[in-house]
């Protein structure tokens, strides 16, 4: 492995993941061969960036720091659409500034949703219509 | 990440995983793996650079359909543009984590990760 999964972090932040990495057994892996290809596929975004719309409960942070051993097991769905005015990140091991400013970085619907090719297509052909229509 | 990928794979769905820590992902044994040197709060890459952030998020999704096996991992050719100093002194504001917090009071704790006792 080339690439050092620590770099990014401090020392005491490398310690406890090498701690937790050398605890796992990969055990015996399942593997399901892609059915179908991409394009004519449902693709399903999921995000670990604690990611909560403000219509929706928020994660459970005050419970971390009661019991910094424990992390809220619960999930949220994100309906497409939805936009950084919309949501909050709720997570206490990174900076949530970086996904409430693009969510993108954390949860790339709007990349899937362009790079899923038959929208992208149509998106084109939008844009297209969109640009003939702008008086400039 | 990992271990809910494989819940997923196990149920029939084909799934792949980015990872900024892919030491750890690959730890718990995952059908296919992504490994990203971006730091931690970024995956997919800066906020604002579509284009750098699609180059990402195509890579990892090309390795639904080109993964032959499990275990299959991929380190993606990415590179952030700043150093670590640079890339943490962005977030120096931010407190850490309760457990790094702990661990830093307490370091003997650290103990409690080897063994799996976890309190």
């Amino acid at each position: 492995m080339a690439i050092d999964s620590y770099r990014f972090v401090d020392f005491a932040t490398r310690q406890v993941m090498k701690a937790w990495a050398a605890r796992q057994e990969p055990g015996v892996i399942p593997f399901e061969p892609l059915a179908r290809p991409l394009r004519e596929g449902t693709v399903a975004l999921l995000s670990t960036a604690g990611i909560a719309r403000n219509d929706d409960l928020p994660f459970d942070q005050e419970g971390e720091r009661r019991n910094p051993w424990w992390g809220d097991p619960s999930y949220r769905a994100i309906p497409l659409g939805t936009t950084e005015k919309d949501i909050k990140l709720y997570h206490l091991h990174i900076d949530p500034r970086f996904g409430e400013a693009d969510l993108d970085v954390v949860l790339p619907m709007r990349l899937v949703e362009k790079t899923a090719p038959a929208i992208a297509e149509r998106m084109r052909a939008e844009r297209v219509d969109t640009a003939a229509l702008v008086p400039v | 990440m990992g271990l809910v990928q494989r819940v997923l794979e196990a149920s029939g769905i084909s799934t792949v995983t980015l990872s900024w820590i892919p030491d750890l992902t690959r730890a718990v044994g995952v059908p296919r793996l992504a490994g990203i040197s971006y730091p931690l709060s970024r995956p997919l890459g800066r906020p604002y650079d579509a284009d750098g952030q699609r180059a990402v998020l195509r890579a990892t999704l090309e390795l639904l359909a080109s993964a032959p096996g499990p275990d299959t991992y991929v380190e993606l050719p990415f590179e952030w543009p700043e150093s670590p100093a640079q890339a943490r002194s962005a977030s120096k504001d931010v407190p850490p984590s309760p457990i790094v917090e702990l661990l830093r009071k307490k370091p003997w704790l650290v103990a409690n990760l080897y063994s799996g006792r976890i309190p």
